[in-house]
């Protein structure tokens, strides 16, 4: 600024020397902008491919079997690659368990019956949810079949495991991410919410997952005692088994252990 | 400087700098969402406001803080200082909607109402690493919230300016929670080290930015303590330190005051403006009025008054010349008090 320049931000004009060094400094931001922002976007973690149909309907037919949870056993429909046993899960951060007891209230129960399901298809890794989206349009038919359906689970074994408990919903297609530190109060609030808790292990080639959907050591849920833990890496112990479709850890509480 | 609250008169400058700044804020939307669409396209809509928001937020914050000590280092960034509040309240937009969709996004549509779930989802608050890093962004935004609310010269008026201006001090405390709300939430989860550079970096250089200033101005207060003094007064430069129209800064017995040299006169006032605590003794005599240099409030040097219709007064000091040196008696006068001016011809 010359001597006799001042500049008072009440006036007009600018003087010349501090509107070129404004200038300048202006560039200079403009330039870092996008360099800052693509230092920040590249360095970020990769995002899965799961998905979450939003705003698209499907009405799926299967088995229904509320063991482990609400499980839907479905013959077609889901996306090729993508389990057939489909797991249900209700319309914001609320499991499916409400919506299917107003369904039986009404209609009776539906275990073991051949049931159509109307909702939004969530599916990735291997994994196919369903979310009842509509309360009102979610069920479409329930016809009895002819042989008696069992559902039973395998023999269980003991295990322990290091993962993550995570709620499948957001993880497998509705959020991104949905898992970690970041998520972590949604999964809580998802699991409170009745969404099956599932647990996450690295497989041993270093890059994919088992998963588990997590129930306690009789068989009962577990949803308010797994929320200290949810969204961390633990080491838990219990017995697994699969049961529709479903691997299932019934986990020893105690044995939780935060790393 | 306004003696009732009307409408605020855009000027040119007024609007070019707004202008520019929602151009950069748009810049930096636009870049955020067209990089993470070419690296990142399985990206939620919802993942992107959250992230672009936060990102612009965060960048703002750090120019507005960088824009108070580069001014005091180089007037020449004072048209940044001008409007800041408008950068501020922009920030803060951009901030409350960062803050309002994630609550909607993490905490809604659930089985607690979601502000309670924000305070209880996590409960690990004696863990570091595991500690519930939304409710210091939460925080962070109630004290950006009474800033921008209090940010018209209204507010600054009835709170009084040493009141207004410790509430948006406040900035630096939003400014610490918001660098822990990055480092125990986003950097938690995206551990990159180049996440830490950026954030440790940016905390430096707004340190380093207030330290630098600061030394500036103690350096320049502590190399004026041994003056000598002749019954009240104090011998503290000779008349041709002072610039014509400028002023000569010094601090005697507590008290900051400011010689201004103008129309072949010496006054003297205290070095604060009435407005937001500006330093007067940077700014210059224009149209026969000390100017602030922050945001142009004006006072006749003689007596400290603002000229009518205005209503701001300063204290005043008396001067003497004796010998070509400038001695002034650090006792002051009233505000507003006229004290008639040295004139230089004279002695």
């Amino acid at each position: 600024m010359s001597k006799n320049e001042f500049y008072i931000g009440w006036q007009e004009e600018i003087p010349p020397s501090n509107k070129n060094f404004i200038r300048n400094i202006l560039i200079g931001i403009f330039l870092l902008i996008p360099v800052l922002v693509f230092a920040v976007v590249s360095f970020q973690k990769p995002m899965n491919h799961h998905h979450f149909e939003f705003g698209t309907s499907t009405e799926l037919t299967g088995i229904y079997n509320s063991e482990p949870f609400p499980i839907l056993q479905v013959t077609s429909g889901v996306p090729e690659g993508y389990s057939k046993d489909v797991l249900l899960v209700g319309f914001g951060k609320f499991g499916a368990q409400e919506i299917i007891s107003n369904i039986e209230n009404e209609n009776g129960s539906l275990n073991g019956k051949e049931v159509t399901l109307n909702g939004t298809l969530i599916y990735g890794d291997g994994v196919t949810l369903i979310e009842l989206t509509d309360q009102n349009e979610s069920f479409i038919d329930a016809k009895e079949i002819d042989k008696e359906y069992l559902g039973l689970k395998t023999k269980s074994m003991d295990v322990t495991l290091k993962g993550e408990i995570l709620d499948p919903k957001c993880y497998f297609g509705v959020m991104k991410p949905g898992e970690g530190k970041i998520h972590k109060s949604c999964a809580i609030r998802c699991i409170s919410g009745g969404i099956p808790p599932v647990m996450r292990v690295l497989k041993e080639d270093g890059i994919s997952y088992h998963y588990y959907l997590v129930k306690g050591e009789n068989g009962q849920t577990i949803n308010k005692e797994v929320l200290p833990y949810v969204a961390e890496t633990i080491s838990v112990s219990g017995m697994s088994s699969v049961q529709n479709g479903w691997n299932v850890l019934e986990v020893d509480l105690e044995s939780i252990d935060r790393k | 400087m306004s003696v009732n609250y009307t409408s605020v008169l855009w000027n040119k400058q007024k609007k070019g700098y707004d202008k520019i700044l929602w151009l950069g804020i748009l810049l930096m939307i636009v870049c955020f969402v067209a990089f993470q669409l070419m690296f990142h396209p399985e990206i939620t809509a919802e993942t992107l406001l959250i992230r672009a928001t936060a990102i612009t937020a965060f960048v703002l914050l750090h120019i507005i803080l960088s824009i108070g000590p580069l001014s005091r280092l180089n007037t020449k960034f004072l048209p940044l200082l001008y409007n800041r509040r408008h950068l501020g309240v922009s920030m803060f937009i951009i901030a409350l909607i960062h803050g309002a969709f994630s609550i909607i996004q993490f905490h809604a549509l659930g089985d607690l109402n979601p502000i309670v779930s924000v305070f209880t989802s996590n409960q690990h608050y004696s863990e570091i690493s595991a500690f519930p890093f939304q409710i210091l962004g939460i925080f962070a935004l109630v004290i950006l919230f009474f800033m921008a609310a209090t940010s018209h010269d209204f507010w600054l008026n009835n709170l009084s300016p040493r009141i207004w201006k410790i509430l948006h001090m406040g900035v630096y405390v939003a400014y610490g929670l918001l660098v822990l709300h990055v480092a125990l939430g986003a950097l938690q989860y995206e551990s990159h080290p180049m996440y830490w550079v950026l954030l440790i970096g940016g905390f430096a250089a707004i340190s380093s930015l207030h330290i630098i200033a600061g030394i500036k101005e103690n350096k320049r207060l502590s190399g004026e303590k041994s003056f000598s003094k002749e019954d009240k007064f104090y011998q503290v430069c000779s008349v041709s330190d002072i610039p014509d129209n400028c002023a000569k800064v010094v601090v005697l017995e507590g008290e900051n005051i400011a010689i201004f040299k103008y129309d072949g006169k010496l006054s003297a006032v205290h070095n604060v403006c009435k407005h937001q605590m500006g330093p007067l003794g940077e700014g210059k005599i224009v149209d026969g009025c000390i100017t602030c240099p922050w945001h142009g409030y004006q006072y006749k040097p003689e007596d400290g008054q603002a000229p009518a219709p205005f209503t701001e007064k300063l204290k005043t000091f008396e001067l003497k010349v004796l010998d070509g040196n400038v001695w002034v008696n650090p006792i002051p006068k009233e505000e507003g008090t006229f004290v008639e001016p040295v004139k230089l011809e004279e002695v």
